[in-house]
């Protein structure tokens, strides 16, 4: 059921466009997600994938990206046993500053169901985007940053410069820039630590989640 | 034809015989006399020239009298008789001009003798011209026989009479009219006469030509499109093809993996590449395919600027082309034509 309305949506985003559109300011598409997400020891290790979807605005300076994505995750060779659902949600603004720099600020949330399978998290990410222009309508950047003020659902805590992130972006422009196909890489390591009550225990979350997907312009 | 244009030339067909028989000699003693002189007999060509004079002539008969007694004289050496010949022909025909190759020595110098004795103005010509009102002249000359006091004006139209020359001339005088009234303004459109009179003493003598004033449009000058020998230059051009895009897609992926592996955590095992992987593929990809690809054209800076200048260049010529349109608009083209004269000087 939840398959046939997220191809019913696909199929409508797909329609949409009738008229050639003379810019790129909007778009919105779906993704397939694919990602590895590791926790406390190189025993909890998961691999997943699902779906995802993405809609991006530029304006003047000023643009900006929304992920949402859903993976089902499954132990992948460790000591993990029980699969889970991680629904993520990442925001991004940025600011162009000069040449192909632009400034980054943003926000992640991932709600794992079942609650404690794997940890629930969110965190502003602050950084910064490089970003080339590879050929008529081919777009990709590198960016990186620093996860602030991390929460997890099982508690912790995270030094200043403990949780990092990095990521890659691909966009090309098809169809006269109709349709555009995006790529995106994002790195997550979160350098967490939790106290027992006796000592100080580290407890370190890792994912890496790709996405590919086709988006429509307005 | 149409059945207009066709009056002017019945209506001069009607008067040619006229004119030609006015311009022939009909007086029976007069040409008994020319007859006397062709035959070398003096003495009767003298008396029967004297008795035509007595007869009733044409100014055209009375002319040709009075230089055939000049001639007369001269063959029989009486100059002074026939200097005062000649001067009667002068004054009655003021343009009248003998032929050198024709007429002896001694009638050419006796003819010359009586124009110096005789207060003429002859050859008055205007000059056919066209010019911006206040920008150029009307040429006109003529020749005055005596030193004399000879004073031009132009009359007619609403112009009255208006005098634009006063001097005291002899022998050839060119004088440049600028057709302004006092005011500044141009003539106004019509027909005018050129009056040139001379006095000294109790002699005088005037003569006029009559000259056609029209006004016309002063030409204005076309815009510009385009300056001539300066085209303008494509500002794109089509940079060479290069491995930058490639290039740059291998570092931003090699960067990203790297960077996997260095903040990747040792307690977690080594870290996954594969999505990295898989998204650092499309990278590669995309820029092999951007390698290969005709690149986009690049904005030409040189050309641009060269453009640039170039339009700046024409917009300010037709800016005082357009200037220069609008003081042209407020001139007016004089156009002044000689007109065919009716008689001669008195």
């Amino acid at each position: 059921m939840r398959t046939a309305a997220t191809l019913a949506a696909v199929g409508a985003l797909a329609i949409v466009p009738t008229c050639p559109l003379a810019s790129q300011q909007f778009s919105v598409g779906p993704q397939v997600a694919f990602g590895d997400y590791r926790e406390t020891t190189a025993d909890l290790r998961y691999r997943g994938s699902g779906l995802g979807a993405k809609a991006s605005m530029t304006w003047k300076k000023v643009s900006a990206d929304v992920w949402l994505s859903k993976i089902k995750y499954t132990p992948h060779g460790g000591a993990a046993t029980t699969e889970f659902d991680a629904s993520e949600v990442d925001v991004k603004l940025r600011y162009f500053i000069s040449g192909p720099f632009s400034a980054q600020l943003g926000y992640m949330n991932r709600k794992v169901d079942p609650e404690f399978e794997a940890q629930s998290m969110g965190a502003v990410t602050l950084g910064a985007q490089m970003s080339h222009l590879l050929g008529p309508g081919v777009r990709m950047a590198l960016d990186g940053g620093l996860l602030l003020g991390p929460k997890f659902s099982g508690g912790g805590s995270v030094s200043a410069l403990g949780a990092v992130r990095l990521g890659l972006g691909l966009k090309v422009d098809a169809l006269r820039g109709r349709l555009i196909i995006t790529g995106d890489y994002d790195f997550q390591s979160v350098s967490r630590e939790t106290d027992n009550g006796a000592a100080v225990l580290s407890a370190p979350i890792q994912q890496s989640l790709g996405r590919v997907g086709v988006g429509i312009a307005f | 034809m149409t059945r207009r244009s066709i009056w002017p030339f019945v209506a001069g067909l009607l008067v040619l015989p006229v004119v030609l028989s006015a311009q022939t000699i009909q007086n029976a003693t007069l040409r008994r006399a020319q007859l006397a002189f062709d035959n070398l007999d003096y003495r009767q060509a003298l008396s029967a020239g004297q008795a035509s004079l007595r007869e009733r002539l044409t100014g055209y008969e009375r002319a040709r009298a009075y230089e055939l007694l000049g001639f007369t004289y001269s063959g029989m050496d009486s100059i002074l008789k026939a200097v005062d010949a000649f001067k009667q022909v002068v004054l009655i025909e003021p343009e009248r001009e003998l032929d050198p190759n024709r007429t002896s020595p001694k009638a050419l110098s006796a003819f010359q003798v009586a124009l110096t004795q005789v207060l003429v103005i002859r050859q008055l010509r205007v000059d056919s011209i066209q010019f911006i009102g206040g920008q150029g002249n009307v040429p006109i000359r003529y020749t005055v026989t005596q030193p004399s006091r000879v004073v031009a004006r132009v009359t007619g139209g609403a112009l009255g009479s208006m005098r634009i020359d006063s001097t005291i001339a002899n022998g050839q005088v060119n004088i440049r009219w600028p057709a302004r009234l006092p005011s500044g303004d141009p003539v106004p459109a019509g027909n005018y006469n050129v009056v040139i009179e001379a006095n000294v003493g109790q002699n005088s003598f005037s003569t006029s030509q009559p000259i056609h004033v029209a006004h016309g449009v002063v030409d204005t000058l076309p815009h510009l499109t385009s300056l001539p020998g300066y085209d303008y230059l494509p500002e794109t051009e089509v940079p060479p093809k290069s491995w930058r895009p490639l290039g740059l897609a291998l570092v931003y992926t090699g960067v990203a993996l790297a960077g996997t592996s260095a903040l990747s955590n040792g307690d977690l095992g080594s870290p996954s590449l594969r999505e990295g992987t898989v998204i650092g593929l499309g990278f590669v990809a995309a820029g092999f395919v951007m390698t290969l690809r005709k690149p986009a054209p690049q904005p030409a800076r040189g050309n641009i600027l060269y453009n640039q200048l170039l339009r700046e260049q024409i917009a300010r010529r037709n800016n005082e082309i357009a200037q220069e349109n609008t003081r042209r608009r407020q001139q007016v083209a004089l156009s002044v034509v000689p007109l065919p004269r009716v008689g001669g000087g008195r």
